[in-house]
């Protein structure tokens, strides 16, 4: 079912629970805040569930993230579900979508983000352990309010450049100076098809572009890497390999970037 | 202080208090458990010190050491994994560490010698390649080419070849590579390379890890 944000949103009162994959307009997002709606971010592991429980639906071989999603679908009591589909997400969520609406009883609305006023992106230039911000600012998508007490800025020593991993640990090994670019930062500033914005990066940083595995991103993750000119592309499935955290790791160390 | 380069199938030890020490060099399968060493790198190390440095840093510091140009790319095939460090003006440009699809690679070389008792010495680099991206998989190829007739030797040199090309382009395909590890004393391997290698031999990373105690730093992020 697609429908335009202002539909979308109308038929937010009869749910009380929903589940959301990306990030839908603005306008679904108040609207779920204002019916005091139970919002989950499905793009997130919520359920102790074998990720292998979304192979009858996805491949083995897709988006960790879009795996992951199912997973929650299947095992979560929801009312429905909205997911983008539009373009700050992909076409593994369309496909998604199309199967997710055949295999629930509930529904699966699909929407097109295309919001373009910016809420800034305070957290991503803060100095505070990446971790940290990148919950807050996954926890953010859920709320349509404005940032308040915004935290200072700070000047990075290093950059992460791309979407909030499968698996946080990857970013225990950046310093709380790390500046975050990349989709992140569209997601904080609740504009997630700004591609301009998703392809800014910090030439004087060293930079890690961060792509998950069969991700669309991996192609400009890796572009973008080539023309900076002190990067690492790296991309990663599931969980955080050891060869993955070790050249993070060495590519900080020899790129002099401390804690 | 003694260093530690504990691999899968073989581990290097070099002790900096002795004088003059060379490096000592055990299989890994006959290395004693109640081993300890004061620094300690490979995939196995961490077990064996209280100080671990990565894999990747200890192949750029030992490159440091050795090589004195500005410009250039360190490959280290291992028996398990392969890696590589570029450096461009003296600065980290690149690295790689492929513990996954190049799995095994060094491994299957060492184990197909032994078992078609072959030596690698009186092997000539052969013509043709298998596109081997694994050396378990790539074993699938010399079994079906000695079922079509072709010798077991060049079966398995081309194999061999096909996993120096893998790891040149996964290197990024330089004009001139410096190699790491245990497979610079293979001159089949060596001489598949399609481009100029110097070998460093297989003590590399003990130099890193050499550098690393002669000069500390601040530890490493983790």
């Amino acid at each position: 079912m697609a429908l335009d944000p202002a539909s979308s949103a109308a038929t937010l009162s009869r749910f009380r629970k929903i589940g959301i994959i990306g990030i839908p307009p603005l306008a679904v997002i108040r609207a779920a805040n204002d019916h005091g709606l139970v919002i989950h971010d499905l793009d997130e592991p919520l359920v102790r569930e074998d990720l292998e429980t979304a192979s009858p639906f996805l491949p083995k071989v897709y988006c960790a993230i879009l795996r992951t999603a199912v997973v929650n679908a299947l095992h979560l009591e929801l009312d429905a579900i909205y997911i983008d589909t539009g373009p700050g997400k992909c076409d593994g969520a369309l496909h998604t979508a199309t199967i997710l609406a055949e295999t629930l009883p509930i529904p699966v609305i699909c929407t097109r983000n295309t919001d373009t006023a910016g809420f800034g992106f305070p957290l991503c230039q803060a100095r505070l352990p990446l971790i940290a911000r990148m919950q807050a600012i996954t926890a953010g998508v859920k709320s349509a309010a404005p940032y308040s007490n915004p935290p200072p800025s700070c000047v990075p020593t290093a950059g992460f450049w791309g979407v909030p991993p499968r698996d946080f640990s990857i970013l225990e090994l950046f310093p709380d100076t790390t500046h975050i670019h990349g989709w992140t930062r569209c997601m904080e500033n609740k504009t997630p098809a700004d591609h301009d914005l998703e392809a800014e990066f910090n030439p004087e940083a060293p930079t890690v572009f961060f792509a998950q595995s069969f991700c669309a991103k991996t192609a400009l993750a890796r572009y973008l890497a080539k023309k900076h000119p002190h990067a690492l592309y790296l991309d990663v499935d599931v969980h955080t390999t050891s060869s993955a955290r070790a050249k993070v790791q060495a590519f900080l160390e020899l790129s002099g970037v401390r804690p | 202080m003694i260093l530690g380069d504990f691999g899968t199938s073989y581990c290097k030890f070099l002790d900096l208090d002795a004088p003059e020490a060379q490096p000592t060099i055990i299989a890994t399968r006959e290395l004693p458990r109640e081993t300890r060493v004061d620094l300690a790198t490979g995939h196995n190390g961490k077990r064996f010190a209280c100080r671990y440095v990565n894999e990747l840093i200890a192949l750029a510091r030992g490159g440091e050491a050795m090589i004195q140009e500005k410009d250039y790319v360190l490959l280290d095939c291992g028996s398990r994994d392969i890696k590589f460090i570029k450096y461009q003006n003296g600065k980290l440009a690149d690295m790689g560490w492929n513990a996954e699809c190049g799995a095994s690679m060094g491994f299957t070389i060492e184990l197909l010698e032994r078992y078609y008792e072959l030596d690698y010495a009186h092997l000539r680099v052969p013509e043709q390649t298998f596109s081997v991206t694994c050396g378990v998989l790539g074993m699938s190829d010399i079994f079906d080419a000695v079922i079509s007739g072709v010798p077991v030797a060049e079966a398995v040199a081309r194999f061999v070849k096909g996993i120096a090309i893998n790891a040149y382009r996964f290197a990024g395909s330089p004009a001139k590579l410096y190699l790491s590890g245990g497979l610079c004393d293979n001159p089949l391997f060596v001489g598949s390379f399609p481009c100029q290698v110097t070998p460093l031999g297989r003590f590399v990373l003990l130099r890193g890890l050499e550098a690393e105690a002669r000069q500390p730093r601040p530890p490493a992020i983790a």
